[in-house]
């Protein structure tokens, strides 16, 4: 169903014939009125055309230049642009990797490090070197270190005289 | 120099240099601006009132004609389908320049009116010719009746008197419906037969 608009424009262009112009004429209330709308909207057609249809591109060939100018500078970007792209994504792989293996690093190093919860702030180390047992057979050797205040205590017991093999070390 | 062409030589290969365009062959895309450059330019100038910007935005429109030329199916002619980018371009420069109110729309017309008679911009002439005033008035009459029009109606009633387009090719360059082409187009043309009718009945 079309509109009053609809139906108004298309008669001032001549797009209405048959029944449904019959029916459109019946239906104008003033049709001298109308007439004299559609002879004012076909002059207006002509105005404009006469008068705006003039108006020419001045230096052509420099508007020209100009464009081609421009899309081979937007070619040139956007190829840039490509690459840029391109390489991106693997320096973000790169970046990615490198950053995982930093944190694992980190990780195993200090949690490493780290005293657990539940353990004592003193950690024990029986030393490997062994005293004579034949020279002090009772003889044990321990140390204490205390990490958070940096103390290293040598505990000695049974022990008569300290080999010097051992010393030396 | 080169000259515009004719329509009956851009119905023969037309097609030919959309597909070479979209193979990437500059010369062909060349070829089509030439053929449509003064078209392109004279419908945006009548949209923007004025020769720097329809300069600018008929070089944007061919921009991005190029860079969506590989898009075109050939369901349109090429003058319908870069009609549609062109629209596109204007209306919404024209927005934006609404919304940012940046003055009136006249550029030229208020520098007509801005420059003083009696400066050395003015050509060294004699007084100029009746009928050339006559016209350059009839013609500031027309372009602030026109900008008085929303951006749409403008390109409608442009499209429809100027280019002597068929409504279902504005519909098709302005995405709309034919009936919004021809409800736009009734209200465009009663807008501006209240402002010029003392205009086209006085010729």
């Amino acid at each position: 169903m079309k509109t009053f608009e609809e139906k108004w424009t298309a008669w001032v262009d001549g797009q209405l014939n048959g029944r449904e112009l019959s029916e459109f004429e019946a239906s104008l209330p003033n049709k001298a009125a109308a007439e004299a709308e559609k002879a004012g909207a076909l002059k207006l057609g002509e105005l404009l055309k006469r008068e705006l249809s003039a108006r020419t591109l001045t230096n052509e060939e420099f508007f020209s230049h100009q464009l081609r100018e421009n899309i081979v500078r937007r070619c040139d970007a956007g190829a840039r642009e490509a690459r840029s792209t391109w390489w991106t994504i693997p320096r973000l792989l790169w970046t990615g990797a490198a950053s995982l293996a930093v944190f694992l690093v980190f990780t195993v190093v200090v949690m490493h490090e780290k005293n657990p919860a539940e353990e004592s702030q003193y950690l024990t180390q029986i030393l490997n070197a062994r005293v004579d047992p034949v020279v002090s057979p009772n003889a044990s050797l321990s140390i204490f270190k205390v990490k958070q205040d940096r103390v290293t205590v040598l505990w000695t017991e049974g022990l008569q005289s300290l080999p010097a093999d051992y010393a030396a070390k | 120099m080169q000259t515009e062409a004719t329509p009956a030589q851009a119905d023969v290969s037309e097609l030919d240099l959309v597909r070479r365009c979209q193979a990437g062959d500059t010369e062909a895309f060349d070829e089509l601006v030439t053929r449509y450059r003064t078209r392109v330019f004279s419908m945006i100038y009548n949209m923007v009132h004025s020769e720097q910007d329809a300069w600018d935005l008929a070089q944007d429109s061919f921009l991005k004609a190029w860079k969506s030329i590989k898009r075109f199916r050939g369901r349109s002619s090429f003058y319908t389908w870069i009609y549609r980018i062109v629209m596109n371009v204007t209306i919404d420069w024209l927005r934006k320049k609404h919304v940012k109110g940046a003055g009136a729309e006249f550029d030229d017309a208020i520098e007509l009116r801005e420059i003083d008679p009696s400066s050395r911009t003015v050509p060294k002439t004699e007084a100029l010719p009746y009928e050339t005033m006559e016209r350059n008035e009839i013609r500031g009459r027309i372009e602030q009746a026109i900008a008085q029009l929303s951006a749409e109606q403008r390109a409608v009633i442009l499209m429809k008197e100027i280019e002597g387009m068929q409504y279902h090719e504005i519909a098709e360059a302005l995405g709309c419906s034919i009936g919004t082409v021809m409800s736009r187009l009734f209200y465009a043309r009663k807008k501006l037969q209240n402002l010029l009718r003392d205009v086209y009945e006085n010729i």
